[in-house]
């Protein structure tokens, strides 16, 4: 217990530093960490395929993030610095908000944890593959689609302006 | 992670080849439990060792390839190569490591001296992390994962971020273009190295490294051995992992992300002194690594190649496989010319990934049709028919058109 209370502390203050870091690219690096600690939890509680796929997945994944945080920012070199708006604040509280509620329901309504740790589950990595391909599958190919969607949204947005002045 | 090196069973004796490696790290435990310290003492001391020697091993061996490298590019381009620092030239890496380690360290000066400061280092990291986690013989895995391959890719994936970070972390115009080819080109050519791998990951059954090797062990009609290499689909994604891994370790012919002749040296501009050895050292490192994966994957690892052969220790059958694979990394470097950033993208994309993804069918056959002549007679015109599609297409669009330069017309 005493071991987790300090990665989980800098996993709180990497993840602040995502938030209020200026410059895209030390907010995405702090992101990074962030994630990268998350990882070092999970297989520090004995979860080493979720731990080692989250430190594949998403630290690799904060690469491209950045290569289109850049794209998209790079246009005008002064607006790569981003400044919170009370416009921006009020979306990001109503975003936040509804997200947090179900959390804290969902923390309120569910059942309370065992005292005793239960016995270690026999998971094994086919069990793991059969249910992401069986039970699950839908919801795999439903966030397959949103990550294409946004893909797409990102690399429009990150185009140039189509105009002709230049020609 | 429950990896600990299991204590070495005393009945072993100490002159055995196939225990050589670990002999530092046996002597050191017998040290310890001479000395009559603790048991975890003991523990903690043969793993430190057993780390020791696998970087010690492979920062001789990273040493000692700038030198042949060196040498095998002078040999093929007509020159001599370094011949002026001891007989033929052989001290020439202590020269350039004293002259590395005594130069001036330059920070430019609006460059953010933190992250340009951490990338050099965590370059290195995940190499040698990769590098823990290979068998290099039948007794000598010094962490034997259960997900070896996993953790493998898992590490890999933090060389993209360190890249970028050496790239931006300058505040200059070359690094940062060489950081954004960089992570272009090692997204797109992770998709096929992976794919390629997971078509051994399907008939293995397993993701650990050492029983991947165990699993090869064998051979057929008495004198082909039983790599993954020689099946059908084997053979296809062996291909296609090594070209990946060229462009993954930023090797020539994909070495656009330092392409002096373009970007200076790309995300290693603005680095002088250690460091730039450091990037030097994370480069070959990842090398050896991936070299070393994709011999236990597809060429059977430890494995003799050979029957009646397996009187000679194991790990020296996977150094000269290494040494091997190495030697064609430089042949190619040699050999063929630097592609363009288009080129290599469209390469990866259009050919390579279908090509990887085609092996995954394959290999599921493979599995379950047989691995015998049944095997063979379904997978390989699953991958054939559509490989010669594919070079029919790519030779009628895609590849450079052969252009006849005649002396001009008098």
């Amino acid at each position: 217990m005493i071991l987790y209370l300090p990665i989980l502390l800098l996993i709180l203050l990497s993840a602040l530093g995502a938030v209020w870091l200026a410059k895209p690219v030390h907010a995405a690096l702090c992101m990074a960490l962030s994630l990268a600690l998350t990882a070092v939890l999970y297989l520090a509680l004995g979860a080493h395929f979720i731990g080692l796929v989250q430190f594949m997945v998403y630290v690799g994944a904060v690469a491209v993030l950045i290569v289109f945080a850049l794209l998209m920012t790079r246009r005008g070199e002064e607006s790569s610095e981003i400044s919170a708006r009370p416009r921006s604040w009020a979306l990001g509280l109503a975003c936040a908000f509804p997200a947090a509620a179900m959390l804290v329901t969902a923390a309120i309504q569910g059942a309370a944890l065992p005292k005793s740790p239960p016995s270690e589950p026999q998971v094994s990595l086919s069990d793991l593959g059969r249910l992401l391909f069986t039970d699950y599958a839908p919801a795999v190919l439903v966030v397959a689609l949103v990550l294409t969607a946004v893909l797409i949204g990102a690399a429009l947005f990150a185009r140039e302006p189509q105009k002709d002045t230049l020609r | 992670m429950s990896a600990v090196p299991e204590l070495l069973s005393p009945s072993v004796p100490w002159w055995d080849l196939e225990w050589l490696p670990r002999l530092p790290q046996r002597v050191v435990e017998w040290i310890v439990q001479f000395l009559g310290l603790p048991e975890w003492l003991a523990q903690i001391a043969g793993m430190a060792v057993a780390a020791f020697t696998v970087v010690g091993v492979f920062a001789g061996a990273f040493a000692l390839l700038s030198l042949i490298e060196r040498k095998t590019l002078a040999r093929v381009q007509n020159r001599l190569g370094p011949n002026r620092v001891g007989p033929c030239g052989i001290l020439q890496p202590v020269a350039d490591g004293i002259k590395m380690l005594t130069k001036e360290d330059i920070v430019p000066a609006r460059a953010e001296w933190f992250l340009h400061l951490l990338a050099p280092v965590l370059i290195v990291v995940p190499a040698i992390l990769a590098l823990g986690v290979i068998p290099y013989g039948k007794s000598w895995t010094p962490v034997p994962l259960e997900l070896g391959l996993l953790f493998f890719f898992a590490v890999g994936a933090m060389t993209e971020l360190s890249i970028f970070m050496a790239g931006w972390a300058s505040v200059s115009k070359f690094p940062m273009l060489g950081a954004m080819r960089a992570i272009s080109q090692m997204v797109s050519y992770e998709l096929p190295l992976m794919l390629a791998a997971l078509g051994v990951v399907m008939v293995s059954g397993t993701m650990s490294l050492p029983e991947i090797v165990a699993q090869q062990g064998g051979f057929h009609l008495g004198f082909i051995p039983a790599w993954n290499l020689f099946t059908p689909w084997g053979l296809v994604a062996g291909v296609v992992f090594f070209i990946a891994c060229i462009a993954e370790a930023n090797r020539c012919p994909f070495d656009l992300p330092e392409g002096e002749s373009e970007i200076v040296a790309g995300h290693m501009t603005e680095y002088s002194g250690f460091k730039y050895a450091l990037f030097f050292m994370g480069e070959y490192l990842g090398l050896f690594a991936i070299s070393g994966l994709g011999i236990t994957l597809f060429l059977g690892g430890w494995q003799a190649p050979l029957p009646g052969l397996g009187f000679v220790p194991s790990w020296c059958w996977f150094f000269a496989k290494l040494s091997a694979v190495i030697f064609v990394f430089l042949w190619i470097r040699a050999t063929f010319p630097r592609v363009r950033i288009d080129q290599l993208m469209r390469f990866a994309w259009l050919c390579l990934i279908p090509v990887s993804l085609l092996t995954l069918p394959a290999a599921a056959l493979w599995h379950h049709a047989g691995r015998g002549f049944s095997g063979w007679a379904l997978t390989l015109p699953l991958l054939a028919i559509p490989w010669l599609i594919l070079t029919v297409t790519f030779n009628k669009r895609m590849a450079p058109q052969t252009r006849r330069f005649h002396y001009a017309d008098s």
